[in-house]
């Protein structure tokens, strides 16, 4: 069958009505926990993977991961357009990738037109949503059938690569990001070796046997890390709620911005293809193109709509790209695609070249429910702006504690352990202090989901090669995947070392 | 950036990586058909950990001065929502979900906000019977149900 009929059937099975239910509150849950502070895309996927596996429980094993999947894809790009809520609204970015939405966005809304720059938003997601769905539908085919020729040692490297590119834009430090690397792949070894059957690090403590579960983890390090930050810095958000008056944009706000947000798609989907690169580095950039390709520069930063549109549809986009490298080759770029992988990998569908040969339905199903759900995103947001900036208004009195019992609920649900909530806690407090000083969470949070993968990988093509290490250098794809990868990290640091500002990925999305 | 916190988790870290390292020794050293055994994968990244955490407290000697802006850190607040939180999860099997849970909501309320109390124990209390009924009535989930169960239901 071709790519087109692949597509067909996959908007056949994402317009199946409990798969539009599945997206309609993907997005709905999504918009909410973006517009929510302390609780962002990926505390927000984490949280909710035990509730869509019990709901979905009733469908058969294929149908139940599709609809899964559709619904956390849909909280994921729904956090991202949530995220600029805030930011227009309240000046507060709400997740690290909207905080360029704020210069000019929060200006437009102390001129009046808060309404505007929202439905804009919506709009570039929209658009950035499209765009992204035609890159995923050019590239998914022909990069899953390079990937299939791929052995253990390309793998390996191709893993590593992913790996320093996340570290080496995860933060302010590089070596802080690199330990936490490490640190997650040294965390993932722990259990029983899948090879040997031999237990590893386990103390004789059985509920260390199947490993440190990664759900637990991601929970405790960004959701109840931010919940503890919230709860030490006192952050309140009692700042001043722009009004909103006038929804629709007038025909001039349409062509000021329609190039803008084309501009902002294609780049900023090519951006979130790059492993580490992701959303707050495309915002980043594409308001600094949109200033530099702008006839009236002056004016960005005073609530020009251009400063608006650009950034939100790359930020949007970059977020799509980035499901391209999880689907096509099984390597998530980012700290929320690593939860999305773990999702996948608790239906038992492994993400990868294969893929798309043996479970094309959930492949092309989640490729044609973004489609979907971008749209439905449109037509939900323009109604329904006035009632999400409502929710920003949720005191943080009741969500604290909340989003705690939340997250014990959500790994309880799964794990049935008490060993699992006490790790959670713990987590909570490492992820806290760690973030707090800058040593970046999703890099570990990355090497914990590939350990094994990566593991794996290695030891095969080590025996493959007696043990040589050299075979990593001597097969070409490896030997540029790792050349790629020690660029990626080299790179910054010389520039550092010139003097040059080095833009960083705040919280490695 | 604080040179006291990163010099101390750089040491832990080595203490960590050292860890790894020492246990990955003490595995049984092949697996079966293969020279490359259990250990070698972690016994490289224990040493890459131990590396880079040298080189970590070995940056902090360049940090400049720290700047002492001291925040105000509501530790209070902290400490009785954690210590709560591990009660939580201490007695949740005990005695049960709902019991627990409408405990560690209305504690963490008024921690983070003393006052409209009665306002505190309806969240609490919908939440946590709301989601106990909907996961182990609707969506046939387990949680761990009441002490006394025949009592109850």
């Amino acid at each position: 069958m071709s790519t087109l009929d692949f597509l067909f059937q996959g908007f056949a099975t994402a317009m199946q009505w409990h798969n539009l239910l599945f997206a309609f509150f993907g997005v709905l849950i999504g918009t909410a926990v973006g517009v929510l502070p302390g609780i962002g895309p990926m505390s927000g996927i984490a949280l909710l993977m035990p509730i869509t596996a019990s709901i979905t429980g009733g469908l058969g094993p294929e149908q139940a991961a599709t609809s899964s999947i559709i619904l956390l894809a849909g909280v994921y790009y729904g956090a991202m357009y949530g995220g600029s809520t805030t930011s227009i609204l309240l000046n507060t970015p709400g997740e690290s990738s909207s905080v360029v939405t704020t210069l000019d966005g929060h200006q437009m809304a102390k001129n009046g037109r808060a309404g505007v720059a929202l439905a804009i938003c919506a709009i570039g997601s929209f658009s950035a949503g499209l765009i992204a769905l035609i890159g995923l539908i050019l590239l998914a085919k022909p990069l899953a059938s390079i990937a299939l020729k791929f052995g253990p040692a390309e793998y390996t490297a191709l893993m590593l690569l992913g790996l320093l590119a996340v570290s080496g834009l995860g933060g302010k430090s590089i070596t802080k990001a690199l330990m936490m690397t490490v640190f997650g792949l040294l965390l993932a070894t722990i259990g029983i070796d899948a090879v040997s059957g031999i237990s590893r690090f386990t103390y004789d403590q059985p509920m260390l046997y199947s490993g440190l579960e990664f759900l637990t983890v991601a929970v405790g390090l960004f959701a109840l890390g931010e919940v503890f930050k919230s709860i030490l810095e006192r952050e309140s958000n009692d700042g001043e709620i722009a009004k909103i008056t006038r929804i629709v944009p007038t025909k001039q706000d349409m062509k000021d911005s329609s190039i803008p947000i084309l501009r902002g798609s294609v780049f900023g989907f090519f951006l979130g293809v790059l492993p580490g690169a992701g959303a707050t580095l495309a915002s980043f950039f594409s308001y600094i193109m949109e200033k530099k390709l702008s006839k009236h520069p002056e004016k960005f930063g005073t609530g020009t709509i251009e400063g608006v549109a650009g950034p939100e549809s790359a930020n949007n986009a970059a977020a799509g790209g980035a499901i391209v490298p999880l689907l096509t080759l099984g390597i998530p770029g980012s700290g929320a695609t690593a939860i999305l992988m773990s999702a996948f990998i608790m239906f038992n569908i492994t993400p990868g070249p294969l893929l798309f040969e043996d479970h094309p339905e959930v492949a092309w199903g989640l490729i044609a429910s973004m489609f979907v759900g971008n749209a439905i995103l449109l037509i939900l947001n323009l109604p329904l702006v006035r009632i999400f900036a409502k929710v920003v208004e949720t005191p943080t009195k009741y969500l604290i504690p909340l989003i705690v019992a939340f997250s014990f609920f959500g790994v309880y649900a799964v794990q049935f352990s008490v060993f699992d909530l006490m790790l959670l806690v713990g987590c909570g407090v490492a992820g806290y202090f760690l973030m707090k000083n800058d040593f970046p969470i999703a890099p570990l949070v990355l090497g914990l989901v590939l350990g094994p993968m990566i593991e794996n990988n290695f030891r095969r093509a080590l025996t493959i090669s007696n043990g040589d290490f050299m075979i990593f250098l001597q097969k070409p794809l490896s030997l540029l995947f790792i050349i790629i990868g020690i660029l990626w990290v080299v790179t910054p640091m010389l520039l550092k070392l010139i003097g040059k500002k080095v833009v960083v990925n705040d919280d490695g999305l | 950036m604080s040179k006291t916190f990163d010099r101390f988790s750089g040491i832990l870290f080595l203490a960590i990586g050292a860890l790894f390292i020492v246990e990955s020794i003490r595995l049984s050293q092949s697996a079966y058909g293969s020279d490359i055994g259990p250990d070698i994968f972690p016994m490289y990244l224990g040493i890459a950990l131990v590396l880079l955490s040298i080189r970590l407290v070995y940056e902090t000697f360049r940090y400049q001065q720290d700047q002492s802006e001291k925040e105000k850190l509501d530790y209070k607040r902290f400490a009785i929502i954690l210590g709560a939180a591990i009660l939580y999860a201490g007695l949740i099997e005990t005695l049960g979900y709902v019991i627990t849970t409408f405990v560690f909501l209305t504690v963490g309320f008024q921690t983070m906000q003393k006052g409209k109390l009665w306002l505190s124990i309806l969240i609490a209390g919908v939440f946590s019977i709301g989601v106990y009924y909907v996961f182990v009535n609707v969506l046939q989930g387990t949680l761990p149900p009441f002490p006394f169960e025949n009592m109850f239901f």
